[in-house]
């Protein structure tokens, strides 16, 4: 069907929200590179049998030989872009693989990671071009985009497409300036190299080239980047090649140049031009694979591919050395071969384009110096391996390889020969169709004639052969004139520069951004908290007060907010000494606490006070196991910067506090205010918010107490730490550890508090307590025994583990919540009732109790266990050792007394 | 340590559990109704809601699955055993997570930061060690400072606005006087700065490489979803209350988000190129995918919100099997552990390696798998951007340095493996704990189930985030959801 | 009074940012302790301050004359999780000195460096 001129389509939705269609074509020019993929794909994997040794892993080989097979066929036969670009950048990776299989190779690795990097980064390119280009068409479909071809060329965002789109193809059939991965991939297995290097991979670029022929030729842009590139290619490549003492070298660059040929004559842009592009493209399909295989024999057979070592293998393997010959010659372009014919296709072309400007004189020139070069490299391959005397001191005797390695190269090379000398009855019919493919319209007249007469194109032929051989004659002077300057030129160099260069300047900024320094980190959040609320204030052109009437000052209030101010700043002022500053930041709180008295919040301030003395026995237990004093800042700088941003903070704070108190709201309290009673049956508002109201948080704070219980806990498990004997004053810390005055104190001073505890939960619901603050005051009640006591003694008393009354409270506070939801009500709804109890008479029983009960456990457990275990740390590394220690010590001191 | 048998047993029973409760709830939303729950039974704004969208649907879902992987890792590999309390830690981690993804309220969701930041901050230093310690220090400290200025931007928005739920603060700001607007969008991009610390946002993300390349595996895998709080938040918060309704503050934070993005997106994939470790490594990946995900949400389109949504589940269960696969070189490398030092032995190198070139390929965004999806998706959303050159320069770029250090990684660990007989046995890894390896490669399977699935997925997550850009119904749904009364129940 | 307030809640930021960049782990928690003072103050004055009204529902009075009880539950709240918070951050202050040898926040021993430099004097 497809030789019937249709093109054959299907699809399947993929990502819609995209246009991303999981679909194929098959059209001429699909058709054309499926065949040249598929066929020499077989006599790879034939050949390869062969080729690979028993220590290769055969399976592995394969598999990734096969996966790039079906890439490759992928990128040909894809009809949405998005997923050619897919199996483009498979074909990368598969590549990758490939030429890094003999992966003990240093040369391997680099070479694939090269080829990687560039032909990866080309696909990236190419995937910003398709994006962009199906932005402007409106869809990712090839039948579309090959349909826009005006509307592309015509819109503003064509030179980036066609700039990004090249990128990809450049890279991939290594073009200059990209083309040095190419000679570096030749690490490769030789059937990777032959059919990836040569063959295929690199011939996606050009395919790509082919694609798109409708839609992006035809401008001077075109021309100019795509034809620029492939001339400076097809000339370094060539002149490269002779220079090479590695047959797979040679042949890479020779394969550079040939795809500089095929993009070159693309860059003409002539439909003339583009179908001796596709002739080349098989042509140079057939002749450089069956190469690179006898490439491929002769390493296997020599072990070296060194042409100053291999030569005058003729008589040892007569047969390869005759198939080498044809191919060499094909490639050369001499005549009754397939070369030829694309090669004076090509040579007319480069003649019709010298009329284009006053300087397209010189295409017709360089093309000439190419193919010159180019006759001399093949005749190089073919003198120095097969002729030119005996070998030189070869690892292996060289024989013929088995008949299944050469039966490949058989095949390939009676195609060139067929193809040369018979193109209508050969060539002739894929070629019509792929032409079709690629043009998208009926193809234009063209010859496949081997003799057109006595012609311009026929004389440059002639003409580069000549100046071919007098090249090779000549090559000595040649070799020491490039091996004393341009052999030096190296792109590789610059990319490993470049590369190298990349990374330090990452680990530069890496590192100087991420110092591993907290106080840096903190310094970012905090200076861009403060810019941040900067930019949201000025972004909107609003006053920053409003006018709402303020309160008037009293005495007393100025005097306490005094007292806290120069509390707090002496906080900073004497933070060196740790004790006084952690005293100072004790009356801190203690004056917080009487704020919220004062400011009619008696909840808040029965609350600030019991943390405050749980969190200052806390730090002093802490600082006992830390230095009593902190050192000197190491430099006045990061002072004077801290200062700054600590003043900015104040003055940002302080505004943004009065830009909400010189406004006027609306809050949601008033529902709290009105239903506190009727609905949640306690007169303490705040009580009722915590547990009712707004008890999920209450249940997600018991959380976080549990969980820093816990953590202390598990933190403190197996801790070792040094404790000091002495304080920060030289003295010794007293032994006795339990004065008994403060024992017989506190053991009277339990049930008292306990009896506050219930007092202040019971009370909690209608007056100021509740279950936390309950807590607290029953965990200082606990902690004060511990403290007096001695841990060995209370917990003689107290014979259970905290874990478990964590455990508890954080289940009676989740079973009252699913109560509710057992009775068909959310989870954490309320009930209470009123009941009349014998004596006390009138008593409320609420749900939210119970829920505060959990409160309560939760807060006495996570408190008692945190502090005892951070009080049986000191225990055991005061009593273990430093007691005795101490006693000797003081023992010895009385004595020199 | 007597009941780890039963607390696993619990443990992994309420994580299952978990996970189809989450496709209960993802089936729930399949209607686009916004389901809410009244906490307490009283209604919004005045209580507590949870609500239920297509959104927290698709959140709780990822993190359970997630939590799956890394729980099986740490109990196969008896991470859980080395400290205390692994189980309770990681259930109210689980719960934190939970609760913030579902709560309507944004101080509850400051309480849930709490419990989920505390949870966190327990099993980062589960186990010990220095470098541990030294970064849970930091990470503590830093979020504490986070913390504080959450309440600071929640006040202001309480101060001005006077209400919690974030559907009512929505309702509010749409028709707040002009005056109030600078206050308010001052709070919000505070509140944008507490979320940025949380995602790990330039420059607010100094506390995360660390943190998560020193503590143990199960944790940084289960900590991937830790960033995608602060996204979630993001697209939650400020999508809302700052959405179309906002008037002149409609989406004003995006173009921070947009441009902070790109640089933590440059930024992270220069760190990857600079790691000294493979753990150091995969964090900096994390940052890259967190900095993609930015830039999705920076967009502000409900194509780039379905491309972010699409990135953000392939990003967090990939990231954790990325954790889990480098504890497991790690484990195979003995004395060279994850150091970019080549020469080690390392037993079963070659299953080893294949798998980390899988999940290399997914982490950097090559195809054929859901990494490179996802950026395709968030590109194509970007190309009606102003910005579009710019976005799809340092995606690709980034991309690109991101690919050739990951192949340099696969290359230096893998490809110079010494036989194990040329290793003193001392120095030679233990070999593959295969029960273990499960987890990784179930969460590794996310990739290509995300590619072969692309239809339905894609189709959920666009509309996810469709329904998110329609505040009006999340608006509407909430403020008029009424009581359970003794007659409806 | 509102200004007064707005100052002291700016004088402990500025006190507690100026702790919490210090470089040793005691001062940190000092000064987070003072910045979580500062928030607490600032989330209570959010419901704007009112002085001398009545803390619980007095039944026969209006609505309008207590403060506003929703900034109070939620500072309660703040206090807790944030005694919570200072617990842990000491006792891993305490772990860190353990483990790293010092309280440097970054675990390096600038004192004994600065005495080591002094004794090679």
């Amino acid at each position: 069907m497809v030789f019937a001129g249709e093109t054959l389509i299907q699809g399947w939705t993929w990502i819609p929200a995209i246009g991303l269609e999981f679909a194929f074509r098959l059209d001429g020019l699909a058709l054309l590179f499926a065949l040249l993929i598929l066929v020499i794909g077989l006599l790879i994997i034939i050949y390869a049998r062969y080729y690979l040794s028993k220590k290769d892993s055969m399976g592995r080989f394969f598999a990734y030989l096969l996966m790039f097979m079906g890439s490759m066929l992928g990128i040909v036969l894809s009809e949405n872009l998005i997923q050619m670009v897919v199996f483009w950048e498979l074909t990368s990776l598969t590549s990758f693989l490939l030429i890094s299989y003999w992966q003990h190779r240093q040369d391997a690795r680099a070479g694939a990671r090269m080829a990687l990097i560039i032909t990866g980064g080309g696909g990236l390119a190419l995937l910003a071009g398709v994006l962009l280009l199906g932005h402007v068409v409106g869809s990712y479909n090839l039948t579309d985009v090959l349909a826009a071809g005006d509307l592309i060329r015509g819109h503003d965002l064509y030179i980036p497409i066609l700039v990004l789109v090249l990128l990809g193809v450049f890279t991939k059939s290594a073009q200059f300036p990209f083309h040095f991965w190419l000679p570096h991939a030749m690490a490769a297995p030789t059937p990777v190299s032959a059919y990836l290097h040569s063959a295929t991979m690199v011939k996606a670029g050009i395919f790509l080239l082919a694609r798109f022929f409708p839609v992006l030729s035809g401008t001077p842009e075109w021309t100019w980047f795509v034809g620029g590139a492939g001339l400076i290619t097809l000339l370094i490549g060539a002149y490269t090649a002779l220079f090479q003492h590695d047959i797979k070298g040679l042949l890479a660059y020779s394969t550079i140049s040939h795809l500089g040929l095929i993009t070159l004559l693309f860059g003409f842009g002539t439909q003339l031009a583009a179908v001796a592009a596709i002739f080349h493209i098989i042509n140079h399909a057939t002749f450089k694979a069956s190469l690179f295989m006898v490439a491929g024999i002769i390493d296997h057979e020599t072990g070296t591919r060194d042409m100053r070592r291999i030569n005058g293998l003729l008589k040892y393997m007569p047969h390869t050395a005759v198939l080498a010959m044809i191919a060499a010659a094909a490639m050369a372009g001499v005549p009754l071969l397939n070369g030829f014919l694309s090669k004076e296709m090509f040579f007319d072309q480069a003649l019709t384009a010298s009329n284009a400007s006053v300087w397209a004189w010189a295409i017709p020139i360089l093309v000439i110096i190419a193919a010159v070069f180019s006759v001399a490299y093949s005749l190089r391959f073919i003198h120095d391996v097969f002729f030119n005397g005996e070998p030189v001191d070869l690892p292996k005797t060289p024989h013929e390889p088995p008949r299944f390695m050469k039966i490949p190269v058989d095949l390939l090379v009676v195609i060139c020969l067929a193809v040369g000398i018979i193109p209508m009855f050969t060539v002739a019919p894929i070629l019509a169709v792929a032409v079709a493919g690629t043009l998208q319209t009926t193809p234009p007249e063209y010859s496949l004639a081997i003799w057109h007469g006595f012609n311009f194109p026929l004389l440059m032929s002639f003409v580069a052969l000549v100046l071919g051989i007098l090249v090779y004659v000549m090559r000595k002077r040649l070799f020491e004139w490039h091996e004393s300057g341009v052999a030096h030129w190296d792109a590789r160099i610059i990319f490993n520069a470049l590369l190298g260069a990349l990374g330090t300047f990452a680990s530069r900024v890496t590192r100087s951004f991420d110092k591993g320094s907290l106080q840096n980190a903190s310094v970012w959040v905090i200076a861009t908290a403060l810019l941040a609320g900067f930019i949201g204030f000025t972004s909107v052109s609003a006053p920053l007060f409003g006018d709402r009437e303020l309160l008037p000052v009293d005495g007393v209030s100025v005097l306490a907010i005094a007292i806290l101010m120069i509390a707090s700043v002496l906080t900073v002022v004497w933070h060196q000494k740790r004790l006084i500053a952690l005293v100072i930041l004790g009356v801190v709180g203690l004056i917080i606490s009487l704020m919220f008295v004062k400011f009619s919040a008696p909840d808040l301030a029965l609350t600030q006070l019991s943390v405050e003395i749980v969190t200052v026995i806390l730090l002093l237990l802490a600082l006992y196991f830390l230095p009593q004093t902190t050192p000197n800042e190491t430099s006045d700088l990061r002072v004077s910067r801290d200062i700054v941003i600590a003043l900015l903070s104040g003055v940002g704070v302080t505004l943004l506090t009065m830009a909400v108190l010189t406004r006027d709201f609306v809050p949601i309290s008033e529902f709290f205010l009105l239903n506190s009673v009727p609905g949640g049956g306690g007169t303490n508002v705040v009580n009722v918010i915590l547990v009712d109201f707004r008890g999920t948080d209450t249940l997600g704070e018991i959380a976080v107490l549990a969980l820093a219980g816990l953590g202390i806990y598990a933190m403190l498990q197996g801790m070792k730490l040094h404790a000091p004997d002495k304080d920060s004053g030289g003295r010794l810390w007293n032994s006795d550890l339990h004065p008994e005055i403060m024992q017989t104190l506190t053991r009277l001073l339990l049930p008292l508090m306990l009896m506050i505890a219930i007092y202040i939960f019971l009370r909690g619901h209608n007056l100021p307590g509740g279950g936390f603050i309950a807590g607290l005051i029953a965990s200082v009640a606990l902690i004060v025994q511990y403290l007096s006591n001695g841990i060995a003694w209370t917990n003689d008393r107290l014979k259970f583990d905290m874990h478990w009354v964590i455990g508890f409270g954080l289940l009676i506070a989740t079973t009252t919540g699913l109560v509710a939801m057992g009775l068909g009500y959310p989870f954490m709804t309320t009930a209470f009732t009123y009941l009349n109890w014998p004596v006390v008479g009138k008593f409320e029983v609420a749900s939210a109790i119970a829920f505060d009960l959990g409160v309560f456990l939760v807060v006495v457990g996570a408190t008692v266990m945190s502090l005892v275990e951070l009080g049986k740390l000191s225990n055991q590394s005061h009593l273990s050792k430093n007691i005795e220690k101490s006693k000797a010590q003081l023992k010895s001191q009385q004595e020199a007394n | 340590m007597g009941g780890i048998r039963l607390q696993r047993a619990i443990s992994f029973l309420a994580v299952i559990g978990l996970v189809l409760l989450s496709a209960a709830l993802i089936s729930a939303t399949s209607t686009d109704q916004y389901q809410v729950y009244l906490l307490g039974n009283w209604t919004a704004p005045f209580g507590i809601v949870l609500v239920l969208d297509r959104l927290s649907a698709l959140m709780v879902t990822v993190t359970s699955v997630l939590a799956v992987g890394a729980l099986w890792y740490a109990m196969t590999t008896n991470t859980d055993k080395k400290g205390e309390h692994f189980h309770i830690l990681f259930q109210l981690q689980l719960f934190g997570l939970n609760g913030a993804f579902l709560t309507g309220d944004v101080f509850n969701l400051f309480v849930f930061f709490e419990v989920l930041l505390l949870a966190s901050y327990g099993l980062l230093l589960h186990g010990n060690g220095r470098l541990r310690t030294k970064a849970g220090l930091h990470y503590v400290v830093i979020n504490l400072i986070g913390s504080t200025l959450f309440l600071f931007a929640v006040g202001v928005l309480y101060g001005v606005l006077g209400t919690l739920n974030i559907a009512d603060m929505a309702a509010k700001i749409a028709v707040a006087p002009q005056e109030d607007l600078g206050v308010i969008a001052a709070a919000g991009l505070l509140l944008l700065v507490v979320f940025g610390v949380k995602a790990a946002m330039f420059p607010l993300y100094l506390w995360m490489p660390s943190a998560y390349a020193n503590t143990s595996a199960p944790v940084a895998a289960l900590f991937a979803i830790m960033t995608k709080v602060g996204i979630y938040s993001i697209i939650r918060i400020h999508g809302t209350i700052f959405g179309s309704e906002a008037g002149e503050l409609a989406y004003y934070y995006a173009p921070w988000v947009l441009g902070l993005g790109l640089i933590t997106l440059l930024l992270a994939a220069l760190g990857v190129m600079a790691a000294r470790g493979l753990r150091e490594q995969v964090a900096y990946l994390v940052l890259a995918s967190v900095a993609t995900l930015l830039i999705g949400v920076g967009l502000m389109s409900p194509a780039a919100l379905n491309a972010t949504l699409y990135y953000l589940i392939h990003s967090t269960l990939i990231a954790g099997a990325m954790f889990l696969l480098a504890d497991v070189v790690l484990r195979g490398r003995g004395t060279y552990e994850d150091r970019f030092e080549s020469g080690s032995c390392m037993p079963n190198a070659i299953l080893i390696g294949s798998v980390f070139m899988i999940a290399a390929i997914a982490m950097t965004g090559m195809p054929p798998l859901s990494g490179f999806f996802g950026k395709i998706l968030i590109l194509s959303a970007a190309l009606d951007d102003a910005w579009f050159a710019m976005i799809t320069s340092v995606v690709l770029v980034s991309g690109l340095i991101t690919i050739l250090s990951m192949a340099r990684t696969g290359s230096l660990i893998f490809y110079k493996v010494l036989p194990e007989e040329s290793v003193p046995a001392s120095e030679c890894g233990k070999p593959l704990n295969r029960m273990a390896f499960i987890a990784v490669i179930g969460l590794l399977l996310a990739s290509p189930v995300l590619v072969v699935f692309a239809q339905p997925i894609t189709a959920f997550t666009e509309a996810t985030a469709n329904q998110v850009f329609n505040s009006a119904v999340y608006i509407d749904a909430i403020l008029t959801t009424p009581a359970v009364t003794e007659e409806s129940k | 009074m509102e200004w007064l307030i707005s100052l002291a809640i700016g004088v402990l930021t500025a006190s507690g940012v100026y702790l919490t960049l210090r470089a040793y782990t005691f001062p940190v928690v000092m000064g987070l302790t003072l910045l979580a003072y500062a928030v607490n103050i600032f989330l209570f004055s959010m419901g704007r301050l009112t002085v001398g009204l009545p803390a619980v529902i007095d039944k026969t009075a209006e609505v309008a004359q207590y403060s506003d009880p929703l900034p109070q539950a939620l500072v309660l709240t703040a206090i807790v999780i944030a005694f919570g918070m200072t617990a842990f951050l000491i006792v891993l202050a305490l772990k860190a000195r353990g483990e790293l040898g010092n309280d440097h926040v970054d675990g390096l021993d600038v004192e004994s460096e600065s005495h080591s430099n002094k004794g090679v004097k």
